[in-house]
């Protein structure tokens, strides 16, 4: 029936069912790990900071943010190509991106859940962190839909709920699927998880345009989630901050980072769950063109950016460019420049684009690079203000570094449950991509 | 329904530039930096008045004193021809405050006095009005300070004391305002006049070279004095309309 | 009495052949269950409408004008003026407008996904666990009467097998 080398719907099955239900010692130990990492390197030095109050971390006079703010756009940023990319390939019907979608949208979840967590993390008093919810208080007084921040509270909030909705509802026919190989309470857990789905005409009618629904109200959602978080930033006057080109140069880069975690999480999916069949050379070359493109919009933009600082003249823009690039952290700045501008030009070659460890590498590369970029631009832009007077310099403190090392860990502990509770491949669409099983095409 | 009605009805008061046609008051002040010698008494009396910690040293060199007035110091040319210039650094209390968009639970707003006042209570510490703020004059509550016995017994029973989290800074002594504008009503007078505040910095100068008052009132001292041709704000550039003007020094090499 | 009749089929279109038949034989009551959404449905079972789109539009424009409102009303409910901006600001304004927008879009969209397609159903229905792998499969309400006519018209349509199943 199957063409040569086209796995069967049931080969599908047998490919992503076991994934969920079988707990290898490698698992345990990765488990294990990020779990303990989590616990003492991200919540106990939050408590700590929680306890003390924020002097915990580095932060001072005029550099009042710090690497919590740089992880969290970070975070945002990453979140970035899980859902908009997945929606973007299903309004354009790319087939190719089925296979991957679900553990992409599933990395946009948790980068933001982790982003959330940052912002909770920086805050002085996070005792009080309800008063930025849109509810009145007592005295009738709201929060301030003026500020940048509140966009932010905003726009996270309904960009975590639309992804969460996004992700739970292209899995529904799924977890139906587990469902029907399960027994015992974990068919209870699931047949209530898929809200009784069946597959019937009316059920997949209704599913594929609340889908579209979906993705239609997601893309303009996602590019204009990280251009908030870019305001959070621009619509200061800082020095190095307040450029216009701000808005389009996050959202290029959250892009970029997120296209490059996409494949580091491919190359393991992969890897350790056996999807040779499913994730393709098709798949590292693709976004392997994809990064390529984001690298060079992002180099050209950041040029722009640094162009439009020194050409205004201003001393303090100057400044501000001087203490970037040949300050402190001008080692950071170029290491950053070398990993994201000129490391994905070896992408032209499609021999690279196509060698999965070398492609693994490269993204990860690329994730430090934009680590990197997103620390620079709130350390080198804070002590570098005005009055020369406050001046200041900004370095991290061990609580910082610690919480920078348990964030990954919160982010892995997520993933990791997160692939035993969904099925880490979208069965019901890899199928779509596979021949109809027909009689016409059974007699040939 | 009525805030609806109130939303149409009033909309050009709500689209209204700064929403106050006229400040009740607009205090202000004028730093002559002719007659500072930067003796920083300024800087203790403020410290009393308004219950700064005293972070000690470790903390002061991290940066993370708190100091809602500061003696800013300058200095240019090689040694034997090294010259100082100081200025007292204060919040602005500017009419366009850039600090004012950023607070996202509204910790900080512009009163009918045309102050820039910041709410402890409110305040959640994002510390993104610090970040805002070009005159670095806004200061953070990095750790909960406390003081020792017997120095609790001197702080100000009229300004609170901060806890961790929170940020702070010079209110124009707005306790003292307050007990003025008490006294004037007690008085069966509607209005303030010159000289019945003093903020702790302007009564501590040795020189007067502070001077604080009403620039609504054209015949205030305040309103004469910035109209000097020294007269100046910092950062003019920036477009946030200070509520203080500082007179320029003169210079021998000037005149 | 009523009954509900399955039939299984390994083949997509011999379950569409069979969808054609019944519909032509006067059963109305008809669903088709398969693990992928089938293309052509419409062609033999007739055009679907669904309310959904409705609600996609309905929650848009009531989280536009809702969210400005919000911000609108709670700017001059307690009145707060701040860096000398007008109390009711059109940029920040349009961008809480905007996230409200998308925000009750999508949760409208998804109330009206569950509307219209009937879910969350968490009784049992007519269904086999087959339908989530392999299968393809169509089901009938009909008459008891009717049922050996509708069998007939399933095996002859190709179905491997035909059950007759409760509820």
């Amino acid at each position: 029936m199957s063409e040569r080398g086209q796995p069967s719907y049931q080969e599908v099955n047998d490919a992503v069912l076991p994934t969920m239900t079988t707990f290898t010692w490698r698992y345990w130990t990765a488990l294990s790990i990020s779990v303990t990492v989590m616990i003492f390197g991200f919540f106990a030095p939050w408590w700590y900071q929680l306890f003390v109050g924020v002097g915990a971390a580095g932060m001072s006079r005029a550099a009042y943010w710090g690497t919590y703010l740089g992880n969290f756009i970070f975070w945002i940023g990453l979140s970035h190509s899980g859902t908009l990319l997945s929606a973007v390939l299903h309004i354009t019907q790319s087939d190719w991106r089925k296979s991957i979608y679900r553990s992409a949208e599933a990395m946009t979840l948790f980068s933001l859940i982790t982003a959330a967590f940052y912002v909770m993390v920086h805050l002085g008093r996070l005792w009080f962190v309800h008063w930025t919810v849109p509810i009145p208080n007592v005295m009738g007084l709201w929060p301030n839909f003026r500020s940048p921040l509140m966009f932010d509270v905003m726009a996270i909030t309904t960009y975590l709920t639309a992804s969460s909705i996004f992700i739970y509802m292209g899995s529904v026919p799924d977890f139906a699927t587990v469902r029907d190989n399960a027994t015992g309470l974990r068919r209870k857990i699931y047949a209530i998880m898929c809200f009784g789905w069946r597959g019937t005409d009316r059920e997949w009618h209704r599913l594929g345009w609340a889908y579209t629904f979906f993705a239609v109200l997601v893309i303009p959602l996602a590019v204009s989630v990280h251009s908030i978080v870019s305001w959070d930033f621009a619509l200061s006057i800082v020095p190095g901050l307040h450029h216009t080109i701000f808005a389009p140069y996050f959202v290029c880069g959250a892009i970029f980072s997120g296209t490059a975690g996409i494949v580091t999480v491919m190359y393991f999916l992969r890897k350790y769950f056996h999807f040779e069949r499913y994730i393709t050379e098709k798949h590292f070359n693709n976004l392997g063109k994809l990064l390529l493109l984001l690298s060079l919009i992002w180099s050209y933009i950041n040029m722009l950016e640094l162009f439009t600082g020194w050409f205004s003249g201003s001393s303090f823009e100057i400044e501000a460019l001087r203490f970037k690039l040949f300050g402190f952290y001008a080692p950071l700045f170029w290491e950053m420049i070398a990993f994201c501008a000129f490391l994905p030009l070896v992408l032209f070659s499609e021999k690279i684009r196509t060698n999965f460890r070398l492609m693994l590498w490269i993204s990860i590369a690329i994730n430090i690079g934009m680590f990197t970029e997103r620390f620079l631009i709130v350390a080198t832009t804070q002590p570098r203000k005005f009055l020369p007077d406050a001046f200041s310099f900004y370095m991290p403190s061990l609580v910082e570094i610690a919480i920078t090392i348990g964030s990954f860990a919160v982010f892995t502990t997520l993933f990791l449950v997160f692939v035993k509770v969904f099925p880490s491949m979208s069965m019901y669409e890899v199928k779509e991509t596979l021949n109809l099983p027909t009689r016409k095409g059974a007699r040939t | 329904m009525s805030l609806i009605k109130d939303l149409f009805t009033n909309w050009s008061v709500w689209r209204r530039p700064g929403y106050f046609e006229s400040f009740d008051y607009s205090w202000g002040m004028v730093i002559d930096l002719d007659r500072c010698t930067g003796c920083e008494a300024c800087v203790v009396a403020c410290t009393a008045e308004n219950n700064l910690p005293i972070v000690g040293e470790k903390r002061f060199s991290e940066n993370r004193e708190i100091k809602w007035i500061r003696i800013e110091r300058y200095w240019s040319g090689e040694y034997p021809n090294a010259k100082l210039s100081f200025i007292p650094m204060l919040c602005q209390h500017c009419d366009q405050a850039p600090c004012e968009i950023a607070c996202p639970v509204s910790a900080t707003y512009h009163n009918q006095d045309g102050l820039n006042t910041q709410i402890y209570n409110r305040c959640i510490g994002t510390r993104t009005c610090a970040v805002y703020c070009p005159y670095e004059v806004r200061f953070f509550n990095w750790f909960s300070y406390t003081w020792d016995a017997p120095l609790e017994q001197q702080l100000n029973p009229d300004v609170t004391v901060r806890e961790k989290g929170v940020m702070e800074k010079c209110t124009f002594c707005i306790q003292r305002i307050r007990e003025a504008k008490d006294h004037a009503k007690d008085d069966g007078r509607r209005r303030l006049r010159e000289g019945d505040i003093q903020p702790a910095c302007a009564q501590a100068c040795p020189t007067k070279a502070i001077v604080f008052g009403d620039r609504n009132d054209p015949d205030s001292q305040v309103a004469q004095m910035a109209s000097d041709a020294r007269g100046y704000t910092v950062l003019k550039e920036l477009n946030t309309s200070p509520s203080i003007v500082y007179l320029r020094r003169v210079d021998q090499e000037h005149v | 009495m009523s009954a509900n009749i399955i039939g299984v089929y390994q083949y997509a279109d011999d379950l569409l052949d069979a969808a054609g038949r019944l519909k032509a034989s006067g059963f109305d009551e008809i669903e088709l269950m398969s693990p992928i959404p089938l293309h052509g449905v419409e062609k033999v079972l007739g055009p679907k409408k669904s309310v959904l789109r409705r609600f996609a539009l309905f929650g848009a424009i009531v989280g536009g004008v809702g969210g400005f409102l919000m911000a609108a009303l709670s700017a001059i409910v307690f009145i707060l003026p701040t860096s000398g901006r007008p109390i009711v600001p059109w940029p920040p304004f349009l961008i809480i407008t905007f996230e409200t927008t998308i925000l009750l879009g999508t949760l409208a969209t998804l109330i009206g996904f569950f509307f219209s397609a009937n879910l969350p159903a968490w009784k049992d229905r007519p269904y086999l666990p087959a339908f989530s792998d392999n299968r393809f499969g169509v089901h009938v309400g009909c008459d008891e009467d009717a049922a050996e006519k509708v069998e007939k018209i399933m095996l002859d349509a190709g179905a491997e097998k035909v059950e007759r199943v409760k509820t």
